[in-house]
């Protein structure tokens, strides 16, 4: 059995590409496992989840698994809720637009805006640590 | 590419896997955007793909992008060889009428090198334009046959 420390930690954004607060919670994972918590984050698609690929879904019950939704219907956190019956932590792409009034998220999806990108590192920031308090132990599984 | 035409009402929909995972899902998801943004406006609308497969819809509000590809007729584009946004429409609203592999144009333009999953970069977008054309081809297609 591995031990917490050597867990992982699974960043699900919700893959939506019908406005520009799907594309935030993208560009901020991406941000979360390239840079602020390269080697403890990774990625996984929520579409492979969905559709049930079972070493998927295994992975993810042995780690740790954190939710990024850019709208209220939160897919990726009831989706993750259905298919693996758990999400340590959870995020909404929207929240960290009310907390940054005078960051306006551009509608452009591709590419994103400047104020996204700017509004992406933030929302990258609290995701970060919420990775390191995950792996630390004091966290998880309670959203 | 597969074509299936039929259940065709005024607007097509688009459905890309948007896997965040492969360079293909950044891809298909930039194709759609141009697809629905640029090239067929009228004649298009996106579907949200967490949505679509979303557990406990009814509850959330999701049902209508499934009603959605039931009543219309719905492509897929596909990121890879798992085939997750086909699947997926195939079981809850019925037989998609097109499906586009991304592979396929990654094989078919060996010139055009994407940078990353994370950024496309010029050659990328260049052969986002290009998987945007045929799919508006698709589009197209499945308006006159009706």
């Amino acid at each position: 059995m591995r031990r917490l420390s050597e867990k992982k930690v699974y960043i699900i954004p919700c893959s939506g590409i019908g406005k520009v607060f799907g594309s935030i919670g993208r560009e901020a994972t991406y941000i979360v496992v390239n840079e602020l918590a390269k080697g403890k984050a990774v990625l996984e698609c929520l579409p492979l989840i969905m559709k049930g690929k079972k070493e998927v879904i295994e992975e993810l019950k042995a780690n740790k698994v954190i939710t990024i939704d850019g709208c209220p219907l939160k897919c990726s956190y009831n989706d993750l809720k259905e298919v693996i019956g758990k999400v340590d932590a959870q995020f909404l792409t929207t929240d960290i637009v009310k907390e940054n009034r005078g960051l306006k998220p551009e509608p452009s999806i591709i590419p994103i805006g400047e104020n996204a990108k700017q509004l992406s590192r933030k929302l990258a920031e609290k995701v970060s640590a919420k990775v390191n308090k995950l792996l630390d132990g004091n966290e998880g599984a309670n959203e | 590419m597969k074509v299936r035409t039929n259940k065709m009402k005024k607007k097509v929909g688009i459905i890309a896997c948007s896997g965040e995972k492969l360079i293909g899902g950044t891809l298909a998801r930039a194709a759609a955007r141009i697809v629905v943004e640029k090239l067929r406006p009228q004649k298009t609308i996106v579907l949200c793909q967490p949505l679509f497969m979303a557990g406990g819809l009814e509850r959330h509000g999701g049902q209508e992008e499934r009603d959605f590809a039931k009543n219309h007729s719905t492509i897929t584009i596909e990121g890879c060889q798992e085939e997750c946004a086909k699947i997926a429409v195939d079981q809850y609203s019925g037989e998609s009428a097109a499906t586009i592999y991304i592979q396929e144009f990654l094989d078919a333009h060996p010139e055009l090198k994407p940078k990353s999953r994370e950024d496309l970069g010029e050659d990328g977008m260049k052969l986002a334009e290009i998987i945007a054309e045929e799919i508006a081809k698709k589009v197209d297609e499945l308006f006159v046959s009706n």
